[in-house]
């Protein structure tokens, strides 16, 4: 029997409606097409045998599963890569993976928006990076540098006497939120509010309370965002709410929705970073000795962490029917990239699961590709880069708190938490 | 402003004037020559930037600034030749005005 065809409609940015198609869930929602021998349920991200050691589920799934299969979770069924070469192709072929409703965060059907730049597809896409890429590119970033060494030392002499700390609490969280601020040019003593909305909004489930906290957020982004308005400065709020391209400047859904999404992919893609890194130095003394003895190969450290503790995934929809590697697969599937699987495939990192500073350099997903590689890829990885170069100065020594039992908590990403760390 | 020629794989000439300071990628990217991509914005991260340097600019250019970008060339698509840079590593100086660069067929 023939399908009715489906059309995924192109976001139109200056008209946003909510995504015509449900989000299928659980074994009775798997679509015909799909062959039983390749329907699994991976429990990917938030089953416990995955949060038991999401780095060694990583790697593993290499070695269990097929290189596509189709997940069936509760939350929602999809296609899922875990080869590099495979998770490439999606990113950078727009023409078939659509990013339209990439984003799960539930808004007001009758007042809807869309999360910019990620929900829209090229060519459109392009125009909102140009807005802000030149206040996050590699030479831009360089004038964060100095602000974040102090911020990061600031960080460590609140705790060092103490000789312990939670470390999510005391410093992978508030930093990269400082560091957005400074970026977003919002003050400093809104620091500890942006702390526990990001904890409130980004590791909660349930998603009638998201809205509560979105609607929070949102109502002050929009204070914000009219101050800026009135008051124009080198921030990025003000960029994006003085920004014209060709001659023609955003609506206000645009900016809300551009400023927000910076808020939600900025924050705690970076404090899960930081943590896996710190539970990793704590229980490898050889190895933190052994970056502390290279200081020159820093950067190839930041890059090879990043490859082994990715954190998070990327979620696209068919906009037409595709066969990859044998697999076919129909316009309106979504489909999941598996980044930090990806970043363990042995044809592309020979002995995958070890951690070697001297690898050749290659591109790494942890950031994904193509058009929507991620925007604050520079700014990330100088805040990881600084904050090891002061905490392993400062504090070279350290280990988890004897009798602690650091678990990863279920959410779309991957971090220990918490983490207390004793020195 | 150092002015820069991007011959694109099908022979297309774009004449682009490009300020100093800005490297070789962002000059193509801004002014919407195809043939480069530079996804990651010239991190050394994505070797979608890459391009090879015309023969008679080739020594004022240099080879590979670093062992990252000659690794990082490896992952490049197109065939890699002896004049082949990553073009966010070029950085624009006076001396560079008027330089060639053609672009392979494809960046990935
Ligand atoms: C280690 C930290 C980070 C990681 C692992 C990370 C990861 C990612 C990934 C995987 C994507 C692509 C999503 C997709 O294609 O579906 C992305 C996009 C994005 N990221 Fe990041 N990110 C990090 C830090 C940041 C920071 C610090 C900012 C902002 C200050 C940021 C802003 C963005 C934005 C705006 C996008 C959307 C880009 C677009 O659609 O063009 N990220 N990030
Ligand atoms: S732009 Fe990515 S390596 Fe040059």
């Amino acid at each position: 029997m023939a399908t009715a065809p489906i059309v995924i409609p192109e976001n139109d940015p200056k008209n946003p409606v909510p995504f015509p198609l449900p989000r299928l869930a659980g074994m009775d929602n798997v679509p015909p097409h799909v062959p039983k021998e390749l329907i699994r349920s991976t429990g990917l991200p938030f089953s416990p045998e995955f949060n038991e050691n999401p780095y060694e589920f990583f790697p593993r799934m290499h070695e269990t599963l097929p290189p596509i299969y189709y997940d069936v979770g509760p939350m929602q069924n999809a296609w899922q890569l875990i080869k590099h070469e495979d998770a490439f192709f999606a990113l950078r072929h727009g023409e078939y993976f659509s990013s339209a409703s990439s984003t799960p965060f539930p808004r007001d059907p009758k007042d809807y928006f869309y999360f910019l730049p990620i929900e829209i597809d090229p060519p459109a896409h392009r125009k909102y990076r140009a807005i802000v890429d030149p206040l996050v590119n590699p030479q831009a970033v360089l004038k964060w540098e100095e602000r974040i060494r102090t911020l990061s030392n600031q960080l460590i002499d609140a705790v060092i006497e103490k000789g312990e700390c939670e470390f999510t609490e005391d410093f992978a969280r508030p930093l990269p939120v400082c560091v957005f601020l400074d970026l977003m040019g919002l003050p400093q003593d809104m620091r500890d509010q942006f702390v526990t909305w990001v904890v409130q909004l980004l590791k909660n489930m349930d998603p009638a309370k998201m809205i509560g906290v979105m609607k929070e957020i949102g109502d002050y982004l929009n204070t914000a965002i009219a101050e800026k308005r009135r008051n124009p400065d080198e921030g990025m709020i003000s960029r994006i709410v003085h920004a014209a391209p060709n001659g023609e400047p955003l609506s206000e859904k645009e900016i809300f929705g551009f400023v927000f999404f910076v808020f939600i992919a900025g924050i705690d893609t970076v404090y899960a970073t930081l943590n896996n890194i710190w539970y990793w130095l704590a229980r490898n003394p050889e190895r933190r000795h052994e970056m502390i003895g290279d200081p020159g190969n820093i950067n190839a450290q930041v890059e090879e962490l990043l490859r082994v503790f990715s954190v998070t995934f990327s979620g696209r929809i068919l906009k037409q029917d595709l066969e990859l590697r044998g697999v076919k697969m129909k316009a309106g599937d979504r489909i999941t990239s598996v980044l930090p699987a990806c970043n363990y495939d042995p044809e592309v990192f020979p002995n995958p699961r070890e951690v070697d500073f001297h690898r050749p350099r290659k591109p790494i997903l942890a950031f994904a590709g193509g058009v929507h590689s991620c925007m604050g890829a520079h700014l990330a990885r100088l805040e990881i880069k600084i904050g090891l170069q002061e905490w392993l100065r400062r504090i070279p020594d350290f280990q988890v708190k004897p009798g602690v039992d650091v678990k990863y908590v279920p959410s779309a990403v991957v971090g220990p938490e918490p983490l207390p760390l004793v020195w | 402003m150092p002015l820069v020629i991007y011959v694109e794989a099908d022979g297309a000439r774009h004449e682009v004037d490009v300020p100093l300071g800005e490297n070789v990628m962002r000059g193509a990217v801004n002014n919407g020559v195809e043939g480069i991509v530079g996804e990651c914005g010239g991190g050394l991260a994505c070797a979608t930037c890459h391009c090879y340097v015309d023969a008679a600019w080739a020594d004022k250019v240099g080879g590979p600034s670093s062992d990252d970008e000659r690794d990082m060339l490896e992952s490049a698509a197109a065939e890699v030749r002896p004049t082949s840079r990553l073009s966010c590593q070029i950085a624009i100086t006076p001396e560079l005005d008027g330089l060639v660069v053609e672009l392979p067929e494809r960046q990935y």
